[in-house]
């Protein structure tokens, strides 16, 4: 199975170590893996703050990058950048032709905890990490993708971890985008809902499949002075936690 | 009256934004991802076994009885000492709010949800079953249909339905007040349905 | 407080310790019922699917249903009045009530008159009014706005409450709340004893009957709807539905979403005026069709599912913005997810602009909405709209977008940016200020993913 490499512009540029651990964990998945550098972002930031024309001319070229790729599905440590190409047909409304192209690259763009085990069929890739974790769901991931046993069975499998559910798994982190930044009062009453259930779980790591919620989640831990680590559901899986 | 120029306005208005809408109303493409679960039929359970149940959930209070003496012995049980009033008087609104317990018939019972059906154009019931703190009805058993589909059904006579038609499900509530429950608000406090089982 | 100081009310309400407890109570509460009640059928997604389809064929057609049911009204005895706006539907209130020598007003608990602010205006034609339902007699002796769709004074305390009942009624002091109710029932039933007019809302207008449908828990709006002479019933455009039978699908749909119940403890179903003048119940029912901005919402798809709402308040509830900083912030009558979408399309975008921002677009409210609006959707279609047509007030945000695309469409250009945002980093503005604040922040790496790749493959 050959797998191009969707790394986001955030991780790109943020938290590569989570592209890193994404390819390793593609390939002891059994994956040939390539990384077509001409790619940059799928345009969410425009899109969700109402710039569709700059959106669609930033998903043209994710577009144009992605067809010249003869791998069987590009791949993508990012619920929320997953979704955003899932919903490029919307951009094109009134060019049918591309709404086409949209269409094609849509249908084999996956988010990569889904990639494993729904698409590979797997569900132990020989991780292990000791201590206590919960996961957090990823609003799009969840949401728009549907993800929600996948992650869990991944990280049932990881050796030495031990998996704690909040109640509140689902709830929303706060971050939203430029949401975060535009009423960052809000951004930060609703992420620290999510902490309080955090630190009350007694926990040693949140894990998410996006590294947005974890840059918000993690930068409230550690303002806080908190032990408590935020690590990318790849990074644990490739042992690099 | 207004009616003519603001009723072709509103019309006009509606005409032209759906007319607007249909440029996009076949374009507009988009990936839905929603499961739908399929529906699976809920066992069948005696009906006014079910209507006791789920009356009494919502705090109404449901007695089984044979025969218009048990009938009778049910109400004097509830009623002893009170003003009555029936659906029968010719009590007029006013006069009704001296009187501490309302009776009445019921038209239909909907067992899924424990909910008397009142329909006003068969009996004085609309007022009598509002007004006083208590409410005795007293139904047949042959009326209490398992489904409120089953119920609006039987309501319906083509495209015609009576005036004014009253579910009641339990006795009036509110949670207005810091999500306290707290039962008897406007309507009644107290709600008796007493079925008639011999019917 | 209004849509245009959304930003300054939200603050305001997020220092407000006890509002955030007590909505941190109701939506967790209401959300918990919501679920419970939602997973008791087995068949619930279906019923959202169905409801939907129905919303949509009335939409799509809602000219000729409008006129088929006010047809239906008007030959079962309904007189049907049609406004154009607020203005208009108060103007025709207060003529009816005019015209009619009435002074006393019972109203039932009415979004929609509450958007027209219809009790001002009565009160400014002479009329006493006072609000029956519980949350929104409440409110009115506090001289407030209701802060929820479905419980008006979900933001005040018994003992708020319990103060406001000593002053304004004279009870004595007490945390009870049956002696509360208690009182509330006994001084509202005299004023129901006493009215002239009693005018409620409309939860939904049956098209092929030409019956009209109001649901609730309290009874007051039976006693509205039933003691009165007169009793005067508004209803937006868009409350229909096609056959008496899909009441099955919207009565299962809409208790269970609001409040978690099977069922509300009364539905009138009202068609036409009595059949004999000895009967029991008013003379007269007037209908007020409302438009109000509401046709306008017809003009695209995605705007047009704004009309289906049947505004249950799940989405306030499931909101994670909403439970932070409650109803009041939103400054309009219809708050949370859909007020943030409807809003603004009511009242002008430009006065209302902030609202489509205010939301994570998390989609909890699409999950939980019986009749699967897609909020967000909305919400981004709206946030285009206003960028597109307000360039004015977005300028720096539309030439920083635009020279994002230009970077992101050039990929030796993206690194090169990303390379000087390395060195620069400390001095990017306010965005960055906005995140520090609170949060720490993860610097840019010295070695990008990249370049990584590109060194070592």
């Amino acid at each position: 199975m050959k797998v191009s490499l969707f790394v986001t512009c955030l991780v790109d540029q943020l938290w590569s170590s989570v592209g890193t651990s994404s390819v390793e964990v593609l390939r002891r998945a059994g994956c040939e893996v390539e990384f077509d550098d001409r790619q940059t972002c799928c345009g969410q930031p425009a899109f969700n703050t109402g710039y569709r024309d700059e959106a669609r001319q930033v998903a043209k070229k994710f577009i144009e990058v992605f067809e010249q790729s003869k791998a069987d599905a590009i791949v993508s440590p990012s619920g929320s950048c997953t979704a955003m190409v899932h919903h490029f047909p919307e951009l094109f409304n009134e060019e049918p032709h591309w709404v086409e192209r949209a269409h094609a690259i849509a249908a084999k763009t996956y988010e990569l905890s889904f990639f494993l085990v729904r698409v590979l069929k797997i569900e132990d890739v020989g991780a292990s990490w000791q201590g206590r974790l919960t996961w957090h769901d990823a609003c799009h991931g969840l949401r728009d993708l549907g993800i929600k046993s996948e992650p869990r069975r991944l990280i049932q499998n990881v050796r030495g971890a031990e998996l704690v559910e909040i109640e509140n798994a689902e709830s929303c982190c706060g971050f939203g985008g430029t949401f975060s930044v535009k009423y960052p009062e809000i951004s930060v009453a609703i992420l620290d809902q999510k902490i309080e259930a955090i630190e009350r779980a007694g926990v040693d790591a949140v894990i998410s499949g996006d590294a947005s919620c974890l840059m918000q989640i993690g930068g409230r831990l550690s303002r806080k002075g908190s032990s408590i680590r935020v690590m990318h559901l790849a990074e644990l899986l490739a042992g690099h936690g | 009256m207004n009616t003519g120029d603001a009723r072709t306005e509103i019309m006009r208005s509606i005409r032209a934004h759906l007319a607007r809408s249909a440029h996009y109303d076949g374009r507009e493409t988009r990936i839905h991802t929603d499961p739908c679960k399929s529906a699976s039929q809920q066992p069948s359970q005696p009906v006014v076994a079910d209507f006791k149940r789920n009356l009494e959930l919502v705090d109404g209070h449901c007695i089984l009885v044979h025969g218009p003496l048990e009938i009778e012995d049910a109400i004097k049980r509830i009623a002893k000492g009170k003003r009555i009033a029936t659906s029968e008087s010719p009590l007029s609104a006013k006069d009704l709010f001296e009187y501490e317990v309302g009776i009445t018939g019921g038209q239909l019972g909907i067992a899924e949800t424990g909910t008397l059906v009142l329909d006003s154009s068969v009996e004085r019931n609309r007022l009598v079953s509002l007004v006083p703190p208590v409410h005795i009805a007293v139904l047949d058993a042959s009326r209490i249909y398992p489904t409120l589909g089953d119920a609006l059904s039987f309501l319906q006579s083509g495209n015609e339905v009576s005036p004014a038609i009253t579910f009641i499900t339990g006795p009036s509530r509110t949670a207005d007040i810091e999500l306290t429950l707290a039962i008897g608000v406007h309507g009644p406090q107290e709600l008796y349905v007493i079925i008639n089982l011999d019917n | 407080m209004n849509t245009e100081t959304f930003s300054e009310n939200a603050k305001a309400a997020l220092k407000d310790v006890q509002l955030r407890g007590a909505l941190r109570n109701a939506t967790t509460l209401f959300g918990k019922r919501r679920r419970e009640a939602a997973a008791s059928l087995s068949n619930w997604e279906e019923l959202r699917s169905e409801a939907r389809a129905i919303k949509d064929d009335v939409l799509l057609h809602l000219d000729r249903y409008l006129e088929t049911f006010v047809e239906n009204a008007e030959s079962r005895g309904a007189q049907v009045h049609w406004a154009r706006d607020a203005a208009e539907a108060n103007e025709i209130i207060c003529r009816l009530t005019l015209e009619r020598g009435a002074r006393n007003v019972v109203k039932s608990k009415s979004m929609t008159t509450e958007e027209i602010h219809l009790n001002t205006a009565l009160e400014r034609a002479g009329m006493h009014v006072v609000e029956t339902d519980l949350g929104e007699y409440i409110i009115q002796l506090a001289h407030e706005t209701p802060s929820h769709i479905i419980a008006p004074a979900i933001h005040k305390t018994k003992r708020q409450i319990a103060e406001l009942f000593t002053t304004e009624l004279g009870m004595p002091p007490t945390d009870d709340v049956a002696e509360l109710t208690s009182t509330a029932r006994s001084t509202l039933r005299e004023r129901f004893a006493a009215a002239d007019i009693g005018i409620s809302g409309v939860n939904f207008g049956i098209v092929e009957t030409g019956t009209i449908v109001i649901v609730e828990n309290e009874g007051n709006i039976r006693l509205t709807t039933s003691l009165p002479r007169t009793h005067i019933a508004v209803m937006g455009i868009e409350k229909l539905l096609p056959r008496f039978a899909d009441l099955d699908i919207f009565l299962k749909l809409l208790p269970r979403s609001g409040t978690g119940q099977a069922l509300s403890t009364y539905q009138s179903f009202i068609t036409g005026t009595k059949r004999n003048a000895s009967d029991e119940g008013p003379d007269e029912l007037h209908i007020v069709i409302l438009d109000n901005g509401r046709s306008r919402m017809l003009a695209h798809p995605v705007t047009r599912q704004s009309l289906a709402c049947i505004r249950c308040g799940a989405c306030l509830n499931a909101c994670p913005v909403y439970q932070q900083i409650g109803g009041h912030a939103y400054g309009s009558v219809y708050p949370g997810p859909i007020g943030s979408v409807i809003t603004p399309q009511l009242i002008g975008m430009e006065k209302a602009a902030q609202l489509p921002y205010a939301s994570s677009l998390c989609g909890a409210c699409r999950e939980v909405c019986p009749v699967k609006i897609d909020i967000p959707q909305l919400l981004l279609h709206l946030r285009s709209e206003i960028s597109t047509r307000q360039p004015a007030g977005r300028r720096t945000e539309r030439l920083a977008f635009k020279l994002w695309a230009m970077i992101m469409t050039r990929p030796w250009l993206y690194e090169k940016t990303a390379i000087a945002g390395r060195l620069f980093q400390r001095w990017f503005a306010p965005p960055v200020k906005a995140w520090t604040a609170s949060r720490d922040l993860r610097p840019i790496e010295m070695e990008s993913f990249r370049e990584h790749w590109r060194r070592t493959h």
